[in-house]
């Protein structure tokens, strides 16, 4: 079980991409960006927290390993384990709860479990507690944290990821409905919970906003990118063309003419827009050459990324049901062989995923290309994302006593990987949720349905930093931790980095960018051939036009008053 | 029932007139107890889940802050709506809205009414009502569903793709991803949807014609198209009038699923009608205001045209929504 990201469609990884992109995700936006700019005009002066009010207001990191990796963590990579460790060891000593009981809200992509499970009522045996965890549909997660936080209707415990935080105003609503954390948890305070203080700290800087602690991370890792370029090994094998070397994005087309086959119902290539960021190199802020600071939608490389999945798709090199944006069977249609390249997120490489994969084909191989340019020339560069996008929030109604509970609980749920508790949280009981073997815990059907490790629920609340191990799988293991270990080091921290800028509302149309992140953005028409790339230029003299240009200058002040504090 | 009611409310001579509207309304009432009593539980939804919520439309006059609610929200007056109206991009969803739902009722609106006709002029029973039911199911699936099985016959890696692929043959065109026959595509998923559940009130309306009036013309030797022409449509105009009109009620909030799944395989230009752009800018862009705006200006519409429809339908002679 690779615990990166939860798998999501290809759709909702390029929405929540985008939308992620929109905003800018990670941690400390400041109390003088809304002093500066609550009226809602054009901001005098701006600014971010400096670093030594970071360092008040994060907890202190204590690592707490307890078995050793096979592969080790280099650059930030995901430290991967081949075996189960056969002696578990328990992290928390007494049970966290005191009869106390919670609504809690997630999100899950898949098929919503049964109240009352039995791996629900283990999990909340084991806590002492009674947290009813009631996942919503992972689709149409963004359109109901509206719903609940306008209404006051919020749960006592709620999972809300950075990227779908702008459209709540969350720097500005945050304080009025969530719990304050900072007194229990910053700087030292944190030692009475060592499994949280074992979590990054940049896994912490989301869920910090004005300057205030406010979220739990949840699977918060040193080495985390928007997409991978995904292949089927199995499929190029068969085609006699082995382990591809792309090294530019020319290699990249003509790959996909060689693997091209309609007649045979196999296409090269999904709709991999998402992935191009990567080899043209663009990130939701920028500089320009001169200095400037830019937006990823004035970048030169956007262009050329939509001229050349325009190409792709003008060629016939992409899945008919991509291109008309159907997205709702691009794993099924991986898993068929009828899409040799597609992109996702990072939690797609797993267990899960061949399990799935090789009950759809015998000998099925997901494989991943190693960072390319797409030139060819110079080091491969990859924007890195916040340590996590993941955060879950209490709810200010709480009692103190309850505070307490809760805070005991997220220590138990944040227990890493060899411990009693990790096992208990990921595959549930033995003999009910799994059974072991020597390949490590096996999941039973009960499991499956229920158990962390196929259905994310309490792991949304709060969970250790990503590990990665797939029982029964190794050989996906050994594939996707090597691929961490070389790549890692092309990861580069953009500009805002783990930074939860706080907008004004004035800017918050601007900031929203809708014609770049809807459905149908102007990327999408443009690549599809239904607009060009004048069209493009238009939108995007527009969206300046109404609002962007003042974001910019905004962006400005926040990246001076940076690099006043000496924290860009 | 109308009959009776007009006897019953004839006032004898010499009432007193000041007096007399109470006293109908309390005649009336007793005698239709039972059946306002009955209509209680209706309309206790509909004010619950049709009026109550309208409440919420003050959001389109302010500047809606999630967190300050309805009651603390700033007041902006017709910000929001002049706004809206120098939107292109609203204006393009409201011309879409309009030409695709025209051209949606001129190629739906008929096929029920012949389908009808055409069931009802069967003599076996068995087949009719086989007939009836293969029809009538597609209404009870979603449109997700119909999208789906649309997609999987005329799609790019769809059924009828892929044969002619595999015989040589290159798609003439791709139905389902060209804008522009989006109009013709949606048409006809509509019609295959919904012709047959449609078709129900016609078959009622036709079995509501005497079969005296078709035996009398057979015997004058009226042939088939004559009785058709003289006879079955003339009976079908009340019911035909009446759903015309009602369907323009939904002439600006129709197809809001339909749009939304497919708006990404034909781009906005072709699928972006008002409740998509509503969604999109209001739901989903966090934008409350002026999505309820959007949606308040579509409510009006669509009322002003029942209600034009309806003054229309008196003028010719029709009962409209209600006998005048």
């Amino acid at each position: 079980m690779t615990k990166v990201v939860p798998d999501m469609s290809p759709r909702m990884s390029r929405r929540g991409f985008l939308t992620a992109a929109a905003s800018t995700v990670g941690a400390v936006a400041a109390q003088p960006l809304l002093a500066a700019c609550g009226s809602g005009g054009a901001p005098a002066t701006t600014g971010a927290a400096s670093t030594t009010l970071l360092q008040r207001i994060l907890p202190h990191y204590t690592p707490n390993s307890l078995a050793k990796p096979d592969y080790p963590s280099i650059d930030g990579s995901s430290p991967a384990y081949l075996a189960y460790p056969s002696k578990l060891v328990r992290t928390v000593a007494e049970t966290p709860g005191s009869g106390g009981s919670y609504t809690a809200i997630t999100p899950l992509w898949g098929t919503i479990p049964s109240a009352g499970n039995p791996f629900d009522q283990a999990v909340n045996r084991a806590l002492g507690a009674t947290v009813s965890v009631a996942p919503a549909n992972g689709n149409n997660y963004s359109t109901i944290l509206p719903q609940l936080f306008s209404g006051n209707k919020l749960p006592d415990w709620i999972q809300v990821p950075t990227f779908w935080a702008p459209p709540l105003n969350f720097g500005q609503g945050a304080a009025d409905r969530l719990a304050d954390l900072t007194p229990y948890l910053a700087g030292a305070k944190i030692s009475q919970y060592p499994n949280l203080a074992a979590i990054f700290s940049t896994g912490w800087q989301a869920g910090i906003w004005d300057d205030k602690l406010y979220g739990f991370p949840s699977f918060a890792t040193g080495f985390n990118i928007g997409y991978q370029l995904y292949y089927r090994a199995d499929v190029l094998d068969k085609l006699g063309i082995g382990t591809p070397a792309v090294k530019s994005i020319n290699d990249l087309f003509d790959l996909a003419k060689e693997i091209n086959d309609p007649k045979a119902k196999r296409w090269a290539l999904g709709d991999i827009w998402g992935y191009l960021f990567q080899p043209f190199n663009y990130a939701p802020w920028m500089l320009d050459a001169k200095g400037s600071l830019i937006t990823q939608y004035e970048s030169e490389g956007i262009i050329e990324a939509m001229n050349w999945l325009a190409k792709a798709i003008k060629a016939g090199l992409v899945h008919p049901d991509q291109v008309a944006g159907n997205y709702g069977n691009g794993v099924t249609e991986f898993y068929s062989g009828q899409m040799a390249i597609v992109s996702d997120g990072m939690g797609a490489w797993n267990a899960a995923d061949a399990l799935k994969g090789q009950a759809a084909g015998k000998g099925y191989t997901r494989a991943s290309f190693d960072l390319f340019t797409a030139t060819g020339s110079g080091t491969p560069k990859v924007e890195l994302q916040a340590a996590t996008a993941w955060t879950s929030y209490l709810s200010k109604s709480l009692s103190a006593k309850q505070f307490q509970e809760c805070l005991r609980i997220a220590n138990y749920l944040a227990a890493p990987f060899g411990s009693v508790e990790y096992n208990l949280l990921n595959y549930g009981t033995e003999g009910v949720d799994y059974t072991m073997t020597g390949n490590g815990p096996q999941l039973t059907p009960s499991g499956t349905k229920y158990a962390g490790s196929s259905v994310t629920t309490y792991n949304f609340l709060a969970s250790p930093n990503s590990t990665t191990y797939n029982a029964g799988y190794p050989e996906v293991t050994r594939a996707s931790a090597s691929w961490g270990q070389r790549n890692a080091k092309y990861g580069y921290p953009p500009l805002f980095y783990e930074l939860n800028v706080t907008v004004p509302s004035s800017l918050s149309n601007a900031n929203a960018f809708t014609p770049f992140t809807q459905t149908d953005s102007i990327m999408y028409e443009v690549v599809r051939g239904r607009s060009s790339i004048a069209d493009y230029q238009s939108t995007l003299a527009s969206w300046k036009r109404n609002g962007g240009n003042k974001l910019k200058s905004f962006y400005e002040g926040v990246l001076a008053q940076q690099k006043k504090l000496g924290s860009a | 029932m109308t009959d009776t009611a007009t006897v019953t409310v004839t006032a004898p001579a010499g009432a007193d007139p000041p007096r007399r509207p109470r006293r109908r309304w309390r005649v009336r009432g007793r005698r239709d107890r039972a059946l306002l009593v009955m209509t209680l539980p209706a309309l206790v939804l509909l004010g619950v889940f049709g009026y109550a919520p309208m409440l919420g439309l003050v959001m389109a006059f302010q500047d809606y802050d999630l967190y300050d609610g309805l009651l603390h929200s700033p007041w902006v007056g017709l910000a929001n709506f002049q706004q809206l109206f120098t939107d292109p991009g609203f204006w393009h969803a409201f011309w879409s809205t309009l030409m695709l739902f025209s051209v949606q009722l001129v190629l739906f609106f008929p096929v029920p009414i012949a389908l009808a006709i055409l069931l009802d002029s069967l003599l076996s029973r068995r087949l009719r009502s086989v007939i009836q039911a293969v029809v009538t199911l597609p209404h009870f699936f979603s449109f997700v569903l119909v999208v789906t099985i649309f997609n999987e016959v005329f799609g790019g890696a769809g059924v009828l793709d892929t044969f002619l692929r595999s015989h040589g043959i290159a798609s003439p065109f791709d139905f389902m991803t060209n804008p522009g026959t989006f109009r013709f595509l949606v048409s006809s998923q509509l019609i295959w949807k919904e012709a047959g559940w449609s078709m129900i009130v016609y078959l009622a309306a036709l079995a509501a014609i005497s079969p005296a009036l078709h035996e009398a013309a057979a015997v004058d030797g009226a042939g088939y198209w004559r009785r058709l022409r003289y006879i079955t449509l003339p009976g079908l105009t009340g019911i035909t009038v009446l759903l015309l009109i009602l369907n323009l009620g939904y002439a600006l909030t129709f197809g809001f699923e339909q749009m939304l799944i497919q708006l990404p395989a034909v781009g906005s230009g072709a699928a972006q009608v008002i409740t998509t752009f509503s969604f999109e800018n209001g739901i989903v862009a966090g934008n409350y205001s002026y999505g309820a705006a959007a949606g308040l200006f579509l409510g009006i519409t669509s009322v002003v045209l029942i209600l034009g429809a309806n003054k229309i339908a008196h003028l010719f002679g029709e009962d409209g929504l209600y006998r005048k």
